[in-house]
C-alpha cells in the first residue's frame, strides 16, 4: 500500500491498542487522531475525557488544542480538572492516559519540560499540564511520538512524567495504575518487560527497516528473533483519517 | 442586591504591588485578557501569578515585566506556539517559577477553597517536577508522608490563596453570580481560594436570567466583591458561545513576542498605546472583527 503517511501508521497503531468500553484520557495531537479514530471504527463505546474537562465530544472541525472550543462540541459534560484528573484518573476508574511527548527513555519516563543543548543550555516547553497526573494515575499509558534519537533517549534531560522510573515497579515508586505499556513511532511498536520492565519491540512497521530502529533508538531495544510486521491502516480508516479527523493535515502533516 | 459592577481599571488600582493573583484563563481560552492589559497600563510590579495551564493572560504580564513569581502546571497557546514571554524569562531565572502540574495546581487551589491548610494527592511522586520543587523556594510548599490509615504514600500540597483571583465568565448578575458555559478546568478552586474574587463577565443580565438557571451558577454573589462588564474582554482568546479565538491575532502575537525585542513593539501598540479595552477592541478590528469572530449559535465558536 503506497501514499500512507507515517503518522497514519502511527494513529491507526494507536488506536489499536484501545478497546471498546475503555475509559481513556486524551492529549492533544497524534493522541487526540488516534483516539477518535479508534471511537469511530472498533470502540464505539469508548468514553473519551480530556483534562480541561470535557467528556465525550464529537468535534466538527479538528481542534487546534486543547483549549480549542472545537473540542466541547457535542460533549455529554463539561466539568473540570478536579472532575477529570482528580475523580476519574485518582479515582482508579481511567483504563489507558494517551500522550505525546518530547523524549521518552527505556523506561517509558517522558520529558515535556525542558531540552538541554550540548553547552547545556537550557530551552523551556509547556511542562507537565496534566501528563504527569495522567502517567502517574491512568491503568495503562501508550506514548506516540517520531522516532528520532533525540527524542528516544538513554536518560530524558527532565524527568516530567514517571514511568518505571530506575527500572523500578510502580508500587514501589509510591505510584498507582501500571506504567508504561506501548510506545508508538513512525517505525515500529515497542512494549516493556513486565518483570524488568526493560524496553522491547513489539512490531516494525512495513516501510521501516529493523536497522534503522535500532540505529534511532537512544536506549536498550530488546529485539525478538523473529519481528512482526505492524498491520498498515485499511483503506477505511485512511479515509476516516484523511477526510473526517485530520482534513487540514493539523496533526497528520 | 448590590450593584458590585466596576471598571477594570477602578478594580486594578486597588491591587497593591507584590500581590498574588490568579488568572483564569487556559492557553487561549477564556484568558482575563481586559484585566492583564490594565494591569500592564497601571504597571503593577513584583507579582506572584498562579494559574493551572498558563496561556496569553499570564504570557502578556511576564512579557512586560510584572512577574517576579510564578507557580505554573504547565503553560501554552496549543498550535499557535508555546508561551514564550514565560519560557524565555524561566531561562534567564528572571522569574522564581515553580512548576507542577494541572491537577496538582488544582489540589492547591481546592484546599484553599475548602478552607484547608493542605490536601494530599498521588500525582507527581517519583517525578524530577517534585525534586525540583524540594529544591527550590517552593520546598515549603510541598512534603511527602504516608497515609496515617493505610501506609501509602503521598505528597502532601500547601493551600493555594491568592490575593486577588480573577475569572472570565459568560454571564453575570449585577451581584456577582457567574455563569461558565463550556469547560472549566481549575476555575471553580481558583476563584473560591481567592480572598477577593473578581469576575469579568461578557453579559450582564438580571438576577431573574440566574434564577431560571441556577445549576449553571458555578461562583454565587456572596464570594464575588466586584463584577467587571467588558464584552470581548477575553480577546484574541476565546469564549465558548460567545466567540472564537482571534487566528489572526494571535499569529501576530507570537510572531512579535517570539523575538525578546519586539515584545516592546506589541505592548506600546496594543496596550499601554490603548487607553483602555474598547479602544484597544477598536486597534484590533473593532466591531467588524468582532462580529467575524461571534460564535455560531450551534458549534459555540
Amino acid at each position: 500500500m503506497s501514499g500512507v503517511r507515517g503518522t497514519e501508521i502511527m494513529a491507526a497503531a494507536g488506536a489499536r491498542e484501545i478497546r471498546d468500553g475503555e475509559v481513556v484520557v486524551v492529549g492533544i495531537g497524534l493522541p487526540w487522531v488516534a483516539c477518535v479514530l479508534a471511537k469511530r471504527t472498533h470502540a464505539p463505546r469508548l468514553t473519551f475525557l480530556l483534562e480541561i474537562g470535557v467528556m465525550n465530544a464529537e468535534p466538527k472541525d479538528t481542534p487546534v488544542g486543547v483549549a480549542d472550543p472545537r473540542n466541547f462540541y457535542r460533549a455529554t459534560c463539561w466539568t473540570s480538572f478536579r472532575d477529570v484528573m482528580g475523580m476519574s484518573l485518582q479515582r482508579g476508574v481511567v483504563d489507558v492516559g494517551f500522550l505525546g511527548t518530547l523524549e521518552i527513555d527505556g523506561f517509558g519516563n517522558l520529558n515535556t519540560t525542558l531540552l538541554k543543548d550540548e553547552s547545556g543550555k537550557v530551552r523551556y516547553f509547556n511542562g507537565s499540564a496534566g501528563g504527569n497526573d495522567t502517567a502517574s494515575l491512568a491503568r495503562r499509558v501508550i506514548v506516540i511520538m517520531r522516532h528520532e534519537k533525540r527524542k528516544l533517549r538513554q536518560a530524558v534531560a527532565h524527568l516530567t512524567s514517571p514511568g518505571f522510573v530506575g527500572g523500578r515497579g510502580r508500587r514501589e515508586l509510591g505510584l498507582r495504575g501500571d506504567g508504561p505499556h506501548r510506545l508508538i513511532t513512525d517505525n515500529a511498536i515497542i512494549g516493556f518487560d513486565p518483570d524488568t520492565h526493560a524496553a522491547m519491540l513489539l512490531s516494525l512497521h512495513p516501510v521501516a527497516r529493523l536497522e534503522d530502529v535500532v540505529e534511532n533508538t537512544g536506549f536498550p531495544l530488546r529485539i525478538p528473533s523473529e519481528v512482526p510486521t505492524t498491520p498498515l491502516p485499511t483503506p477505511e480508516e485512511v479515509r476516516l483519517l484523511q477526510e473526517e479527523i485530520d482534513p487540514k493535515g493539523i496533526y497528520l502533516g | 442586591m448590590t450593584n458590585k459592577v466596576k471598571t477594570v481599571a477602578e478594580v486594578v488600582q486597588t491591587i497593591p504591588d507584590g500581590s498574588h493573583i490568579a488568572l483564569g484563563g487556559f492557553a487561549i481560552n477564556r484568558g482575563c485578557i481586559a484585566v492583564s492589559h490594565e494591569l500592564i497600563r497601571q504597571q503593577k510590579k513584583n507579582l506572584t501569578l498562579s494559574q493551572g495551564v498558563v496561556g496569553l493572560d499570564t504570557d502578556l504580564l511576564v512579557g512586560a515585566g510584572l512577574v517576579s513569581r510564578l507557580i505554573m502546571g504547565g503553560g501554552s497557546l496549543d498550535r499557535f506556539g508555546p508561551v514564550h514571554c514565560v519560557n524565555r524569562a524561566r531561562e534567564s531565572r528572571s522569574v522564581d517559577a515553580h512548576d507542577y502540574s494541572s491537577l496538582t495546581i488544582c489540589f492547591r487551589y481546592l484546599a484553599g477553597a475548602l478552607g484547608l491548610s493542605f490536601i494530599p494527592v498521588k500525582s507527581l511522586l517519583a517525578s524530577e517536577v517534585l525534586e525540583r520543587l524540594e529544591a527550590g523556594s517552593a520546598a515549603k510548599d510541598v512534603q511527602r508522608m504516608k497515609c496515617p490509615f493505610t501506609g501509602e504514600e503521598y505528597l502532601l500540597l500547601r493551600a493555594l490563596n491568592p490575593d486577588v483571583s480573577f475569572v472570565h465568565v459568560q454571564v453575570a448578575d449585577y451581584d456577582g453570580n457567574s455563569q461558565i458555559h463550556g469547560a472549566r478546568w481549575e476555575n471553580e478552586e481558583q476563584a473560591k481560594a481567592g480572598r477577593r474574587v473578581i469576575v469579568i463577565t461578557e453579559e450582564l443580565v438580571p438576577t431573574e436570567y440566574i434564577q431560571r438557571f441556577p445549576e449553571k451558577t458555578i461562583i454565587p454573589a456572596h464570594r464575588v466583591e466586584a463584577v467587571i462588564h467588558q464584552p470581548f474582554g477575553a480577546h484574541p482568546t476565546a469564549v465558548f458561545q460567545c466567540y472564537d479565538f482571534d487566528a489572526d491575532h494571535l499569529r501576530l502575537y507570537v510572531d512579535h513576542v517570539k523575538r525578546v525585542e519586539r515584545v516592546p513593539e506589541y505592548l506600546k501598540t496594543y496596550v499601554l498605546g490603548t487607553k483602555d479595552h474598547w479602544e484597544y477592541l477598536d486597534k484590533v478590528g473593532g466591531l467588524r472583527r468582532m462580529n467575524e469572530l461571534k460564535a455560531d449559535r450551534v458549534l459555540g465558536y
